[in-house]
């Protein structure tokens, strides 16, 4: 370890280190100390170019780069010095020489950078006269991403990243000097399954996203803390909510999940949110088959009736429940305590499977397996070969992963049963089969905690309210199980006090409910999962 | 395969020489051109396989030495060196005549392929200034009436 000081702070820093890791480490990085940077990138190699990190430190006749300064003990750093200070003019100015003056046009204004650190740091006026850079406005890099050459600084962190995460390596910087630019290698693109986390980590407005761009201004944007649903990798993601509406997730740094980063996959999922596919209201089938819109509580004494029905007639065996890895812990939590009310055994779990990768993408493409499991919701296979057998009369289903091919199908197999009660957020054929349908909410607008893949629990909370009738999963069966006239079930739902008590249930969950994890999340308790 | 065998088996030699096989990238390049002219996407892709690089590393390293070209050149490489010295001794003056007696601009051909015309770094021939280069061949001393007729001479 290695003793340093900078500016008033004392620090013990790991041998190895460079200042700015350290700041970085100490979590003081412009946040207690300010250290202004480009180029360097907490989760990027060093590249040292950009120049703009320089800091004094005793015993150096010249400023030093902190990004590329391995920290030595005893070391003595100053950051906000008038050296320091004139150096930060200097690089801002050279840094400003040829580029554009469209702020008002650039889609990164409002947390650009350049601007920041212009204001901050730079001088106010610019000393030139010649000729800015004429260079391409709108390059199409890629089926993700645009380029504006002119406004690119060439702090390289685009091209670190593509080399370092996806390992793809698409962007070069060709020519040399103030003929340097950015491009792809030419007849290809920039096109890989993280690629548009360049945009994230462009410092300025040269890198922006087709599916953001334009949008919105994003001092309109509130920044709500929240996980991608996309996959049980459970990404850390602010979502960019204005309007009630959710314009895009961006990364949230979680050195214990995402780093910094997300797929493009799992980024593109804020689309499900404001879906026109969301089932906007209750619906109860008609005597004619016709799904028609009803109340919620016309809808839920029709699924309380025909579950009645099924468990005075043949009993609880005859009743089948999937729980869906999509809703929250405590959507789930509410879910084991209606099976263990009416005594239905074999509760299964159902997860749409896909793609997986070595970086953030997990196969199963829900963000709660995991928990489900841990609330004791398991394998399908004996669940599906009862249905099959024609030996379920009711099924009670929370989503519709059902339906990945390694399990139902189609779901032609629930034509025969007689009475499906189906809890879902978006429209599917599971539809057909249902002869109640109550929505529900998604995980950006309700409280709740999801598990991730290896077990770390995280918090959501609403960002959005729906504008149409939705309620989460454990509202709706916390109603239903009223309905239902079971004991210890008053209808209410209250995510927060249902977390509290989750170690009840599950010691694995002991601890670790919405308000202990905190926006960075903490894992189940060991051998719990 | 744009790289021919005999080119490759030099690349080979060449990589030999140094402890890392991407050290012998500038080499390789310059072979290349000598059998192309220019070093085509193809070829940085070849070079890619050969170096275990990525085809933009290539590329980039094309494109930040301005002896290497990535597109066809014309028949002659003309260069005239306008490093200090021989700017000292009017090599400017003798590129801007040499550009207007060509009617193209410096890193331009000419419109029939016969010449290409370029700026050099130095050249080591300071003390022969202003001088150029027609492919390998140095011409020292020189003025712009003997330049012109210099380049007139190029089949």
């Amino acid at each position: 370890m290695a003793s340093i000081r900078v500016d008033d702070h004392e620090l013990e820093v790991e041998e190895g280190r460079t200042l700015l890791q350290a700041l970085d480490d100490a979590g003081l990085l412009m946040n207690g100390v300010d250290v202004p940077h480009y180029c360097w990138h907490p989760k990027l190699a060093i590249d040292g170019s950009c120049r703009l990190c320089q800091v004094e430190i005793e015993g150096f006749p010249k400023l030093q780069i902190a990004c590329n300064t391995p920290v030595k003990d005893g070391m003595v750093v100053r950051t906000q010095t008038e050296a320091v200070r004139r150096a930060r003019e200097g690089v801002m100015e050279l840094l400003l020489i040829n580029h554009p003056l469209d702020c008002p046009i650039c889609d990164q204004a409002g947390e650009c950078k350049l601007q920041d650190y212009a204001f901050e740091y730079g001088v106010g006026q610019s000393r030139t006269r010649e000729p800015r850079r004429a260079l391409k406005k709108s390059v199409d890099l890629g089926p993700t991403i645009v380029f504006d050459q002119e406004r690119c600084i060439l702090c390289r962190r685009c091209v670190r990243f593509c080399r370092e995460v996806p390992k793809t390596g698409e962007l070069g910087v060709f020519n040399r000097g103030d003929q340097s630019v950015i491009e792809t290698f030419p007849g290809s693109e920039l096109d890989n399954p993280y690629s548009m986390n360049v945009a994230d980590i462009c410092p300025v407005g040269a890198l922006t996203t087709k599916d953001f761009r334009f949008k919105i201004r994003v001092w309109f944007l509130e920044d709500v803390p929240g996980v991608c649903t996309g996959c049980a990798a459970g990404c850390n993601v602010w979502l960019g909510t204005a309007n009630n509406k959710v314009y895009r997730y961006v990364p949230r740094r979680n050195d214990a999940v995402n780093e910094t980063w997300i797929c493009d996959h799992g980024r593109m999922t804020y689309q499900q949110i404001g879906s026109a596919d969301r089932i906007a209201h209750p619906a109860l089938r008609g005597e004619d088959g016709i799904l028609r819109a009803a109340s919620l509580d016309d809808a839920l004494a029709e699924a309380a009736a025909r579950l009645r029905r099924v468990l005075d007639a043949t009993g609880p065996g005859a009743l089948g429940v999937v729980a869906s890895p999509h809703a929250s812990n405590e959507d789930l939590a509410v879910l084991r305590s209606l099976v263990d009310a009416l005594a239905v055994e074999g509760a299964a779990l159902a997860v749409r499977q896909g793609d997986s990768d070595e970086i953030l993408v997990q196969a199963e493409k829900a963000a709660n397996a995991t928990g489900a499991r841990a609330l004791g919701f398991g394998d399908p296979a004996a669940l599906l070969e009862r249905l099959r057998g024609g030996a379920l009369e009711a099924l009670l289903v929370l989503g519709h992963d059902l339906l990945d091919p390694a399990l139902l199908g189609e779901g032609d197999a629930l034509d025969g049963v007689g009475s499906v009660i189906l809890l879902d957020s978006h429209h599917s054929p599971l539809e057909r089969a249902a002869h109640v349908v109550l929505p529900t909410r998604h995980a950006a607008e309700k409280f709740g905690t999801l598990t991730n893949h290896a077990g770390r629990v995280q918090r959501v909370r609403p960002a959005v309210e729906p504008a149409w009738a939705a309620w989460s999963e454990g509202e709706l069966l916390a109603r239903l199980g009223a309905a239902l006239g079971l004991p210890d079930f008053d209808g209410k739902f209250d995510p927060r006090a249902v977390s509290r008590a989750l170690g009840e249930r599950a010691p694995a969950f002991d601890g670790v409910d919405w308000d202990s994890v905190g926006d960075e999340g903490l894992p189940l308790k060991q051998g719990g999962a | 395969m744009v790289i021919s065998e005999d080119t490759r088996a030099a690349i080979e030699r060449e990589i030999g020489k140094y402890p890392q096989r991407r050290g012998a990238l500038l080499p390789a390049l310059h072979l290349v051109q000598q059998e192309h002219g220019f070093v085509s996407p193809d070829s940085m892709r070849e070079l890619a396989g050969i170096f275990e690089l990525l085809p933009v590393e290539v590329m980039e390293v094309v494109h930040f030495y301005n002896m290497f070209h990535d597109r066809p050149r014309g028949r002659h490489q003309v260069h005239v060196c306008t490093n200090l010295p021989c700017s000292l001794r009017g090599a400017r003056g003798l590129m801007r005549q040499l550009e207007s007696h060509l009617g193209i601009h410096a890193g331009e051909t000419t419109a029939d392929g016969r010449i290409s015309l370029g700026h050099e770094e130095c050249l080591g021939a300071c003390a022969y200034a202003p001088m150029l280069r027609i492919g390998e061949t140095y011409h020292e001393n020189l003025d712009a009436e003997q330049a012109k007729r210099l380049l007139d001479g190029l089949e």
